[in-house]
């Protein structure tokens, strides 16, 4: 560090607003921490306490965010609140963190305007809050990683080359199959091994292959390293002009859209990100209930050490554990009834009451419940005064506030029971039953999440009209079935995946497809160039360029000419281009009639566009692979359009009457075996194959003809 | 015998045709030896008594090498053309344990046993050698324009120890993307993927991989062919195999399906190794409780070589490099042949550079300097001649004054009084005028342009 005091760095280095470090050391460490997560992954629990505030291990999620902030240095964080930002402000006044005496300064930044991370940062950069390199947290990083070492290796790339690398992002090191990877959140990375430097960065979520962009391979770097041993701690040092760029790219949602800009326009703009990767120690992001669970275990079985349950370092009273062997750790004025035994990683808070011959292991109590006898909790998350009667089993579920679980209730693993949620007496959860008081179908409504809580009164009246299910919630349960085992058709919105998130698999499914692949690899990775985007939006041009054709009468030459220059515009290929204009054209009566035509209607309004437009076809289908292409173009449409579906054989037959497509394409065509099963549903339609016979006779007539 | 070695030196040579028009590829002069010399000078030194040498008649005729070894020439007819993996299926019958397949242009100083050991630790199916690609630096004759043309680079993927081979792919066969399974990184969460490397053609490969060519009969060529199918095969499972082929091998879907499968030419272990294995305590990988050896039948490790010298003499480039790092070669080989023959008549040995290697009978004339360069035998060079960094075969004859600069001279050919040629390469039996003045041209019969 001493090279620091001796280098000078010239006026104006280190962001525009910075003020210049000149000799003095660097200013005080910053952090910007962002309690919201934007999106509805831990619904309904987040309905009732905000997802910084969830308990791990009976401690809420901030204050161990904070806690690695303060530990690792940082002595000013900016936590910016979204949703229920009052019960956030109110828990950290609460807390050591606001105290006198507490070494990090906790300021508040609220608004109900912020959507993504984005709009936080673009928040920073107006009020200028950061003056140097600052870290950027979510609200449920669980670390105990020293970012000294980072944060030196940051800085000394910004000395060397100024103002080009602009984050540095840290990892852990965990091989494929670890615990505390979720498969949600995992990712690929190529990175410059000789600099740290990211090159590419990916989700990695439902991919079979990774792909990556050929000009990663410059001749420059020497080693491109591929890993996929990282997890991504959602820990970043990022320099002020993060803040600016967020600012600039006002598209920048979240942080991964500015990763990938920066990675992609990196020629452009000429900023580098870098990365850091820990083999020691802990950092783990909480994206969802699986990956709370990991944690939860993690904390319990000390992987996060010094932040253990018995260190207490929230400094709060009611906090302070015992730990003995097998990790089992009791609080204060905790009663355990005659026969009951906690075997091994077991964290029970102060004020619980624990009956007889119950059996516990692995479980997370809060503080003041009430446990029955005969009770078996194996995974079991209980939150604060959740209150569970006699011959209950509970297996890997959770279990909120102040809820309550009748006699004999059983959960099977990966229920969700939501705040004052009273289930039972004597009922079986299946599997993956989330119950809330708050009636499911009242999101729709609320499309606005972050409403305030003005509005959840409103909604508790209406809740009241309603009754509850009881054959969902038992006898005398109070509460709303959000999700059953079986998937409804609900779950289409994205976020709204399972609570728990995909479950980790050692991975074996995916080697019997590999291989199949081995032929086909070259035409995926033709197919997939380039973005769809441009697809779609090179897609529009063409319909707006022939509907001008079509109302101003504009010759096929010009025409042509026109979706030429589209083309390259767009950088389409040539193929991309077949299929997009046969799919256009064949999709124009539908555009310029009303959507729902009968076959019939459809092919009269067809055919004379068909005729017109005959020199374009020509123009573009030249070769037998381009005569391929457009009918599988043409399949393709009349599979999205079951009820065209009859007029296949009049549309190729007029395709082939205009010359457009030759027989022997169209007949091998249709011999293709692998085609989907709707293809082969296709190519069963009558008047296909009675056209296609008639082809083959044809055919078969002009080459007897040839012989004589 | 735990290896038998086989040589290729059958090829054509068809990167440099300007020099193999008139020699062919493992008789050209490197050195004053045939080319052929240094692979087997390699496996001699590794101490092979036999090698199966894989060539052609009129090459096998004009050979003359000293070897202790028994050589077992093998030809092939001129007018086949056959490549690599052809050439190891025709003598697939004189195989009758593993292999190490060299190719005839492989000049290098590794220690063989490096490659070997890598075949033997890992019970591995290929192990071969590779060599970061050197930097042209001279000027190649006949080549306008500094640069090389870009050649299609090669994508190789290693593991983090550098030896495991995971990915193989050419520049021509991918579009704007590379392409890696997952399958691959979950076994191997870090790959390096390096570019810039020479694959030297030196392969061990297990005897069945020889039974498994023998019924492939559409796999021609080693290097292009057979080393990426066994690179790929080694992340994929043998039973969905067959499925994978009846999907994707329409065209060789006549032939027998069980043949095609590398996997049932793969033996068991004999009793004895087997329980080795699994008893012992020693395993290859980390992190996982697996068997001893790396999970997967097939496995393919690399051998990279950090230093030292590796060439693979099939463009004219390298091959004026590897005549100008020869003489470091030979005596880092400890040959102790001096570099002058003796039977030379040199008349100012003072001119005569300590790195040029002069061959027998040949005459250097009056105040003739000679610097970088390599003379053959029976050269008649008279005086007042100037050679730097040249290559000179035999029977050349260099007339009064002449001044050769880069150059490279074959068979024959004589330089008439005061010539001055600057990277050239000159044909065999050529005849340059006095006077003649040339600057990076190639200089050979119009008759021999017509054989190409």
């Amino acid at each position: 560090m001493a090279a620091r005091g001796t280098a000078r760095r010239g006026p104006g280095a280190g962001g525009s607003r910075g003020p210049d470090p000149q000799e003095e050391p660097p200013p005080p460490l910053q952090a910007v921490l962002v309690a919201d997560s934007f999106n509805r992954r831990f619904f309904p629990i987040s309905k009732d306490r905000p997802r910084a505030l969830l308990p791990m291990a009976n401690v809420a999620m901030i204050d161990y965010t904070l806690e690695f902030l303060t530990a690792t240095g940082v002595e000013e964080t900016f936590v910016f609140c979204c949703w229920k930002s009052a019960e956030i402000k109110e828990h950290l006044q609460k807390s050591k963190w606001c105290r006198h005496t507490s070494p990090n300064t906790v300021r508040f930044v609220t608004s109900d305007l912020y959507r993504s991370l984005g709009d936080v940062l673009r928040d920073v950069d107006a009020k200028s809050l950061v003056r140097s390199d600052f870290i950027l947290v979510t609200g449920d990083v669980v670390s105990n990683f020293n970012i000294s070492k980072a944060l030196e290796e940051h800085r000394l790339r910004r000395k060397m080359e100024k103002n080009v690398s602009v984050m540095t992002m840290i990892f852990k090191e965990s091989s494929p199959g670890h615990h505390a990877r979720c498969k949600e959140d995992d990712i690929i990375i190529a990175m410059d091994s000789a600099t740290n430097r990211v090159l590419h960065y990916q989700r990695t979520q439902g991919l079979k292959r990774f792909r990556f962009p050929m000009s990663l391979f410059q001749n420059s770097i020497e080693n491109v390293e591929v890993r996929h041993d990282l997890l991504d701690c959602h820990i970043s040092i990022c320099s002020p002009q993060v803040a600016e760029l967020f600012t600039d790219n006002f598209d920048y949602q979240t942080r991964d859209d500015f990763v990938r800009g920066l990675l992609v326009n990196e020629e452009v703009l000429g900023n580098q990100i870098h990365m850091h990767v820990t083999t020691e120690e802990y950092g783990a992001h909480i994206c969802n209930l699986l990956m709370y669970e990991a944690v939860c275990f993690d904390i319990i079985r000390r992987w996060v050490y010094p932040l253990t349950p018995e260190m207490n370092f929230t400094d709060d009273k009611n906090q302070s554990y015992t730990h003995s062997k097998h990790n089992i750790y009791r609080g204060v004025d905790v009663s355990l009834g005659h026969g009951s035994v906690l075997k091994e990683n077991v964290l029970i808070g102060q004020g619980t009451v624990i009956g007889s011959n119950c059996s516990i292991t692995n479980s997370v109590i809060g503080q003041n419940c009430r446990i029955g006898d005969k009770v078996t909790l194996d995974g079991a998350f209980l939150w604060d005064k959740v209150h569970i009667a006699d011959n209950v089993e509970i297996c890997h579920s959770v279990i909120c506030d102040e809820a309550e679980v009748k006699e004999k209730v059983k959960l099977k693993p990966h229920c969700v029971l939501s705040s004052q949620v009273v289930v039972g007496p004597g009922i079986t959860l299946s599997e993956g039953t989330v119950i809330s008081l708050h009636p499911p179908d009242e999101e729709e409504e609320d499309d606005d999440q972050f409403s305030d809580d003005s509005g959840v009164n409103k909604e508790e009246s209406k809740v009241k009209l309603k009754g509850y299910n009881k054959k969902d919630v038992g006898s005398e349960g109070r509460g709303y079935l959000w999700k059953a085992d079986d998937k409804n058709e609900e779950d289409e919105e994205e976020q709204r995946q399972s609570l728990w998130g995909p479950a980790l698999h050692s991975e074996e499914e995916s080697e019997s497809d590999s291989d199949l692949s081995m032929g086909s690899e070259e035409l995926d990775s033709r197919a997939a160039s380039p973005q769809l985007d441009d697809i779609k939006v090179f897609q529009n041009e063409v319909l707006g360029t022939l509907q001008r054709g079509e109302e101003e009468n504009i010759s096929c030459d010009n025409l042509v000419l026109e979706i030429n220059s589209l083309k390259y515009a767009y950088n389409i290929g040539l193929k991309e281009m077949m299929q997009v204009l046969s799919k256009v054209i064949l999709e124009f009566p539908l555009q310029q009639l009303d959507a729902n035509l009968d076959s019939q209607n459809y092919f009269s309004a067809l055919l004379p566009l068909l005729k017109n437009w005959t020199p374009l076809f020509k123009n573009y289908i030249k070769r037998a692979s381009d005569h391929l292409t457009a009918l599988f173009a043409i399949e393709e449409f009349f599979l999205e359009h079951d009820s065209l579906c009859t007029s296949i054989a009049k549309v190729l037959m007029t395709f082939y009457q205009l010359e457009i497509l030759e027989e022997d394409v169209i007949l091998n065509w249709f011999s293709m075996r692998d085609t989907s099963d709707k293809g082969k549903q296709l190519r069963k339609n009558q008047r296909l194959q009675k056209f296609i016979q008639w082809l083959e006779e044809a055919e078969e007539e002009s080459s007897d003809g040839d012989q004589d | 015998m735990e290896f038998q070695a086989v040589v290729m030196a059958a090829g054509g040579g068809s990167r440099m045709t300007d020099l193999t028009s008139s020699i062919p590829k493992p008789l050209l002069p490197v050195g004053n030896r045939p080319l052929l010399w240094y692979p087997l000078n390699l496996l001699e030194r590794a101490g092979f008594e036999e090698v199966i040498v894989i060539t052609r008649k009129e090459i096998q005729k004009m050979l003359n090498l000293d070897t202790k070894m028994k050589l077992d020439f093998v030809c092939i007819s001129d007018n086949m053309d056959m490549g690599t993996a052809d050439s190891l299926r025709h003598i697939h019958q004189k195989i009758k344990t593993d292999v190490l397949v060299l190719s005839c242009d492989l000049i290098t100083d590794v220690d063989l046993y490096k490659v070997v050991d890598l075949f033997r630790t890992h019970d591995a199916t290929l192990s071969m050698l590779m060599k970061k690609t050197h930097e042209p630096t001279e000027v190649v004759p006949g080549q306008k324009g500094k640069k090389k043309p870009v050649e299609q680079r090669d994508f190789i993927g290693v593991d983090d120890t550098g030896k495991r081979l995971l990915f193989m792919a050419n520049e021509a066969d991918l579009d704007e993307e590379l392409v890696i399974k997952r399958s691959i990184l979950q076994k191997h969460p870090r790959m390096h993927i390096r570019t810039g490397l020479m694959d030297a053609h030196l392969y061990c490969l297990k005897k069945y991989v020889v039974d498994f060519l023998v019924e492939n009969r559409s796999i021609t060529s080693l290097r292009s062919e057979l080393i990426p199918h066994l690179v790929r095969k080694q992340f994929s499972s043998p039973t969905s195999l067959q499925q994978g082929l009846d999907n994707r091998e329409e065209d060789q879907k006549k032939k027998e399906q069980a043949s095609l499968d590398i996997y049932s030419f793969i033996k068991e272990d004999n009793s004895l190794l087997k329980p080795a294995a699994d008893n012992s305590c020693w395993n290859d990988h980390r992190g996982d409780m697996n068997e001893t050896l790396h999970e997967g039948k097939v496995r393919c490790y690399v051998h990279i070589m950090k230093e030292g010298l590796c060439y693979r003499v099939n463009t004219l480039g390298l091959y004026i490099e590897a005549n100008r790092q020869v003489p470091k070669l030979l005596l880092n080989l400890g040959l102790e042949e001096p570099l002058v023959h003796g039977s030379a008549q040199i008349t100012d040995r003072g001119m005569v550079g300590s790195d040029s290697i002069i061959g027998s009978s040949t005459q250097v004339g009056e105040k003739t300097s000679i610097k970088h360069s390599i003379i053959g035998s029976m050269c008649t060079i008279k005086d007042k001649v100037k050679i730097t960094n040249c290559i000179i075969m035999n029977s050349v004859t260099i007339e009064e004054g002449c001044c050769l600069q880069g150059s490279v001279i074959c068979h024959n050919a004589v330089i008439e009084k005061g010539a001055d040629i600057k990277d050239c390469l000159v044909g065999s039996d050529q005849r340059l005028e006095t006077k003649a003045k040339h600057v990076n041209e190639v200089i050979v019969g119009t008759e021999q342009l017509m054989e190409i």
